[in-house]
């Protein structure tokens, strides 16, 4: 067994494995016919298309409810909704400053001292994901409300955080 | 019934058409079809939810892990001749020769 083969297969059970429960049959589906395909980048290919397929499936849930059409949406509790929502803008705003702490890690590694640079620093952490905040919160205020709502609550905590360590040590 | 009748799921359609009362392997559709996996399947997963399509686990031999099947339900199977012969002339027949051929 070749390494694309090794790979589309590892691929695949690691689908089934985070997939959801109402897509891992599909996922389990996508796997177990890996073993009948002919040629390795041909399976590779197989496992990259069916990944995508999974991922799509996974996420459409979350795509109908943010878009107002699931039709388990009218027996959710609304307050549960918002609450929802409020945690994915919180959720997505963190991800958001962890890839801007990534870039800097990565940027340190192939510039040596630019990552202890304070205006690096302000730049990558604060200043671009607390603009992309406001436009974010801008953007789906008036269509997804409490993800928007999530982003501004984190965007102020972290701002407070710099107004505070200002305070404090300059 | 909503399914978008794309050039690709009218493909599905017609391969599922070919021997409608046999079970259908997911790479045999891809082959047949010529659709990628990434195509293919959200289209199965789309018709198996609004009960087009059934599903079943194939029992194979012991020790060899079950593949996954699919061919019509009876709903399913009046849909595919509907819309199938509406759009008859095209992409059907190249469909039914990838399949047979």
């Amino acid at each position: 067994m070749g390494a694309p083969r090794k790979l589309a297969g590892a691929l695949l059970r690691g689908m089934v494995r985070l997939a959801p429960q109402e897509s891992r049959d599909w996922a389990t589906a996508m796997l177990r016919e890996l073993g009948f395909i002919e040629g390795e980048w041909a399976a590779l290919f197989w496992a990259l298309g069916s990944a995508t397929a999974i991922l799509r499936h996974a996420t459409s849930a979350w795509r109908d409810w943010l878009k107002g059409k699931s039709t388990k949406e009218a027996d959710m509790n609304n307050t549960g909704k918002k609450a929802l929502g409020v945690g994915l803008g919180m959720l997505s705003a963190l991800a958001l400053v962890g890839c801007g702490l990534a870039v800097l890690r990565i940027l340190g590694i192939l510039f040596p001292g630019l990552e202890h640079s304070p205006w690096a620093y302000w730049l990558a952490v604060m200043a671009i994901p607390e603009a992309i905040f406001v436009a974010a919160t801008v953007m789906l205020w008036r269509k997804k409300g409490p993800v928007a709502a999530g982003i501004l609550a984190t965007g102020l905590v972290m701002a407070l955080h710099v107004a505070v360590h200002l305070t404090l040590h300059w | 019934m909503k399914l978008r009748l794309s050039p690709q799921t009218l493909l599905v359609l017609d391969a599922f058409l070919v021997r409608a009362e046999d079970w259908k392997y997911g790479y045999d559709l891809s082959r047949g079809t010529g659709l990628k996996s990434g195509t293919l399947y959200p289209i199965l997963m789309r018709m198996a939810e609004r009960k087009l399509l059934e599903t079943q686990w194939e029992q194979g031999e012991p020790g060899k892990p079950p593949r996954h099947m699919y061919r019509f339900t009876q709903e399913g199977l009046r849909f595919a001749r509907a819309n199938v012969a509406a759009h008859a002339g095209g992409v059907g027949q190249v469909a039914l020769g990838l399949v047979e051929g």
